[in-house]
């Protein structure tokens, strides 16, 4: 971590959360500050799924914030999360993106540590016929790699740089843990794949994105014309205590001409699917939601969208530029029908997802208005300047609540 | 060109209407006409755009997932009235095409592909490159991808994959 400015760097303007400075998405002092306090503080970030690495030794690479990680389940079965870094040299000791190891070995030195991080041995250790070596002071009980606080629910591995002084469950809060429970609900998961993307805006577009109800409207032809999101159905967009995690809710709608879709561009009445195999949704979770999209602070997006399910991971690589992680998964008791159904519609989310295609889009466009405009701010104002839970999706609440959070953290 | 892989006898004709189905199929993607698309699928067609690592690992999931001909023409009608993005345009190179084996539900063929990518004001930079896995049968006198596979290098996609590859 670089060292941090004493001083805030920057002065938010006076509208409170109602206004977002756009040097929050440009400025490298304040990126470098949002790895320090939002990436690298106590906060639970989202690793992986178990069902990811099922077996002891078996290991996943992946990024916490910026920083390269290795998950890895230990001989006792439990997950170590530990920072892909030699003591020695800062080599990474491990260059698979998975797999199964008994321990890691770093490719430079030898270096050598078992799956808990611990050094076991140093090649050359005690010298050659007397000559070199380590000095005797040297303890290999301090030269481990670096391992994380982890924590774990329902299959779902967290972990976190510093020393969290809440659980999981505290720092989720009951309502958001109700939602998280909703779709992680002790079931064994099954992996269906991978998506990557790299997006050249800020990180903090995409979570305002999903926190966002009022856009899903107007942009996305798809979730408006089909009704899988739309303002005019009984919805909800609900927070924590302190704001910085979400949920929209929402339930399906008909494809109906009416006071609200008259209103909306995107939709089409007319627009239908040739093959409706695309979109043959079945409820498949108790109660009236056909969507649930949660947005978890710092790092994580749980998509619930019909039934397409799927992890989203924010890495954030500099002010301009993150990159977004898909996770899709089911159930390992999900029928061959119901599986088929989530493949298919994996189609709408994705890089090249008929629905978040637009959104990838919309985050280049607006970080492309951003720049080289530091001294304006983005207006934040629909549905007032509170932060408060709503009932309908003609709000930014959500994206309120964040900054009321992210401002704390963030001392700005 | 067409090559063969040793043993698989394939006569010039064959190869040259296998040539102009992998040109045409490129001419399609270059020339943005993409109602021109789905015609060179069968009405069965399944045609995928999956990452490496899904591929190899035994993953399912797609980027693009369809499972008939009319899928595709859906894509193709959802890019033109429906998604929002920012205006490129895409150069799809196939090169080392192979036919591996004739088989009794068609004939098994690889090639390598490049897309190059052109965002506006901006220089052109290499989008996805891989390899295509294809079944091409003949249906009705003509020939046409049954199965597309297109298995791309990277894990990383760049932004958004707007246009079929």
């Amino acid at each position: 971590m670089s060292a941090q400015p004493a001083a805030s760097p920057r002065e938010w303007p006076d509208d409170g959360p109602s206004r977002v400075p756009n040097w929050v998405y440009t400025d490298p002092q304040i990126f470098a500050r949002e790895l320090d306090r939002v990436f690298g503080a106590n906060d639970w970030l989202y690793v992986c799924l178990e069902a990811e690495i099922p077996k002891p030794g078996d290991f996943k690479r992946g990024q916490l914030g910026n920083r390269e990680v290795i998950a890895v389940r230990g001989t006792d079965g439990a997950v170590n999360v530990l920072v892909n870094r030699c003591a020695h040299r800062s080599m990474q000791v491990c260059t698979a993106s998975r797999g199964s190891a008994k321990e890691f070995v770093c490719p430079y030195h030898q270096w050598t540590y078992d799956l808990a991080g611990n050094l076991l041995g140093v090649p050359f250790r005690r010298g050659y016929r007397g000559q070199g070596g380590m000095p005797d002071y040297f303890r290999p009980e301090e030269h481990g790699l670096q391992r994380l606080a982890v924590t774990h629910r329902h299959g779902v591995v967290f972990a976190s740089f510093g020393a969290p002084n809440e659980s999981l469950e505290t720092y989720l809060g009951e309502r958001m843990l109700g939602y998280f429970d909703r779709v992680f609900d002790g079931r064994e998961l099954e992996v269906l794949g991978y998506m990557r993307q790299r997006i050249p805006s800020n990180w903090k577009l995409m979570f305002e994105n999903i926190k966002d109800p009022y856009h899903a409207s107007l942009l996305h032809v798809f979730l408006v014309t089909f009704g899988l999101f739309r303002l005019d159905q009984q919805s909800a967009v609900e927070m924590d205590d302190t704001g910085r995690h979400a949920v929209l809710v929402s339930r399906r709608g008909a494809q109906e001409t009416n006071e609200a879709t008259a209103q909306m561009r995107a939709f089409k009445r007319d627009f239908a699917l040739r093959d409706p195999r695309l979109l043959d949704p079945v409820r498949e979770f108790p109660g009236d939601a056909t969507v649930v999209m949660q947005t978890l602070w710092p790092n994580l997006i749980v998509q619930q969208q019909s039934n397409t399910l799927a992890m989203r991971q924010i890495v954030p690589r500099d002010a301009r530029s993150f990159d977004l992680a898909w996770t899709f998964f089911g159930y390992v008791d999900d029928t061959p029908e119901m599986r088929q159904r989530r493949l298919r519609q994996a189609n709408l989310m994705g890089p090249a997802g008929l629905v978040s295609l637009d959104d990838s889009e919309a985050m280049l466009l607006s970080q492309a208005g951003i720049d080289n405009n530091d001294d304006e701010a983005c207006v934040v104002e629909m549905g007032g300047r509170a932060v408060v839970n709503e009932r309908h999706m003609v709000t930014e609440t959500a994206i309120r609540g964040f900054y009321q959070h992210y401002r704390s953290v963030m001392e700005l | 060109m067409i090559a063969a892989a040793p043993g698989v006898a394939v006569g010039p004709e064959l190869r040259a209407r296998l040539a102009d189905l992998y040109c045409a199929y490129d001419d399609a993607l270059n020339d943005g006409a993409l109602e021109r698309w789905p015609a060179l699928f069968t009405e069965a067609c399944v045609y995928k755009v999956i990452p490496r690592e899904n591929f190899e690992q035994g993953y399912p999931v797609a980027l693009i997932y369809c499972e008939s001909r009319t899928m595709l023409m859906d894509r193709v009608v959802a890019l033109r009235e429906t998604a929002l993005f920012a205006p490129r345009i895409a150069r799809r190179i196939s090169s080392g095409v192979c036919l591996r084996a004739i088989e009794p539900d068609g004939l098994r063929l690889t090639a390598s592909f490049a897309v190059f990518q052109t965002m506006q004001d901006q220089p052109s930079e290499l989008f996805l490159c891989g390899r295509c896995q294809d079944r091409v049968v003949e249906d009705g006198g003509t020939l046409r991808f049954a199965e597309r596979l297109c298995i791309y290098d990277s894990t990383i996609v760049p932004t958004s994959l707007v246009y079929p590859i």
